[in-house]
């Protein structure tokens, strides 16, 4: 393992060179892979708020408007994250 | 038993909106002035239209209210069951096989007493675990052993055929109720609650194991109290249920021969020392084994609102629907069979158990 180090050093450092000219990670695809997390998230939480909804919906009709409100109210996470995006243009 | 993840947040929300249209006190006192006839009326107007409209015909008067009442009963704890799933299920099922045991106690008496199968078939609540298949098979069985083996395979087996012996020789009915009550009770903290080792401490698990707990303790006080008043010469550990944290075994066969220590015990107790102080009082001063009955109903009924109110989206909601319902059903039933009987109102209220 030790005797490999200084080669594998060289290789680490040789691929260092390699990120400056193609970055594996860009600041738009930073702020992308941000929207998309939020995404993730804010689909999470509405799974539960959701089934709540369908639930509270199914007993009374009445329920239909404020469950859909309800329900999307995570979605305010995702316009969050989109600031991210005009932040780093 | 069903696999997956559990839906809590459905469940939830279905059993909240139907709690929330249980008849309220303004209801019950406008029941409490009404006539039997009147008050399948007035349930007619409510959620118990369908019931009320398909039995009317054949039924009427008081019976009429009682049928109905059963039987939306076992269509809301059925659909509990629809809704649930996984862990959830689990748990609920575990509950509802009170009815399980409430419906093989009915079926058992039944057989015992030569009635025909029409007529304990009205009495059933079919809510719990068992299928309607093996409830109508149990139905056409004449002897208390062929009871016993239709329920080959079920938990009820085991415990009905050891009780069966004793039932044998002596004749009654009671060891084969309490192996049912005992089968029913142990089954419930079973995978939840182990004893000593890793009871979760917080969290909506632990309050779930508290709850019923409280039910277990509630039974068991209610037990101790009836052997206490009667003066009956029977061994109370017969009727003990384990799982419970205000007695032990050999506490309650000491407290059951003193009345005012077993009150005290009870009140003295930290965890429900407190919240039943109300009836702890009426207990001390009245006669009345049933008024503190109640109290300890309403007791129940309000600790799990509490439960409920905690954690939001747990199982707890759903035993607290559980009860309120079967309250209603109760409180419907003592205020139409009171009526019937003609007991006064003032009479009728003291058999309610109202929040």
């Amino acid at each position: 393992m030790i005797e490999t180090l200084p080669e594998l050093a060289h290789i680490v450092l040789q691929n260092g060179e390699a990120v400056e000219e193609a970055p594996f990670l860009t600041d738009v695809g930073a702020a992308a892979l941000a929207v998309g997390l939020a995404s993730l998230a804010a689909g999470y939480a509405e799974r539960g708020i959701g089934a709540a909804a369908v639930g509270a919906i199914a007993e009374d009709d009445d329920m239909f408007v404020p469950g859909i409100v309800m329900t999307v109210l995570p979605e305010t996470l995702v316009i969050f994250a989109i600031v991210a995006i005009f932040l780093v243009q | 038993m069903s696999a997956g993840a559990s839906n809590p947040e459905y469940v939830n929300a279905r059993v909240r909106s139907r709690r929330a249209s249980l008849f309220s006190d303004e209801d019950y006192r406008k029941l409490i002035r009404m006539g039997p006839s009147e008050i399948a009326r007035f349930m007619e107007e409510t959620e118990y239209e369908r019931e009320i409209n398909a039995l009317g015909t054949r039924f009427s008067g008081v019976d009429l209210i009682e049928y109905a009442l059963n039987r939306n009963l076992a269509k809301h704890f059925d659909d509990l069951l629809d809704w649930s799933e996984g862990r959830l299920y689990d748990l609920i099922a575990r509950y509802l096989r009170k009815f399980d045991v409430w419906n093989l106690k009915t079926i058992i008496r039944g057989v015992y007493t030569d009635s025909d199968a029409e007529e304990i078939q009205t009495d059933l609540i079919r809510a719990g675990d068992l299928d309607d298949r093996t409830i109508d098979r149990l139905l056409e069985v004449d002897e208390i052993e062929d009871v016993i083996d239709v329920l080959y395979g079920t938990i009820y087996y085991e415990p009905l055929s050891v009780a069966y012996e004793e039932f044998e020789e002596t004749g009654a009915l009671v060891p084969l109720e309490n192996a049912l009550d005992r089968e029913f009770f142990e089954h419930l903290l079973e995978g939840v609650s182990r004893p000593n080792a890793s009871e979760p401490q917080e969290g909506p698990e632990a309050l779930y194991i508290e709850f019923l707990q409280a039910e277990i303790d509630f039974r068991n006080a209610r037990n101790a109290l009836r052997l206490a008043r009667s003066g009956a010469d029977l061994d109370p550990a017969a009727y003990y249920i384990e799982g419970g944290v205000l007695f032990d075994e050999t506490e309650l066969s000491r407290l059951v021969t003193d009345y005012d220590e077993l009150v005290d015990h009870i009140g003295e107790n930290k965890r429900y020392g407190d919240r039943l102080s109300g009836a702890m009082d009426r207990l001390r001063d009245a006669d009345s084994l049933i008024q503190f009955e109640h109290a300890l109903d309403a007791a129940l009924l309000e600790y799990a609102d509490t439960l409920s109110s905690i954690y939001p989206t747990s199982v707890s909601a759903v035993l607290s629907y559980i009860l309120a319902k079967e309250r209603e059903v109760e409180n419907i039933r003592a205020i139409a069979r009171g009526r019937e009987v003609g007991l006064t109102e003032s009479e009728i209220e003291e058999e309610l158990v109202i929040l």
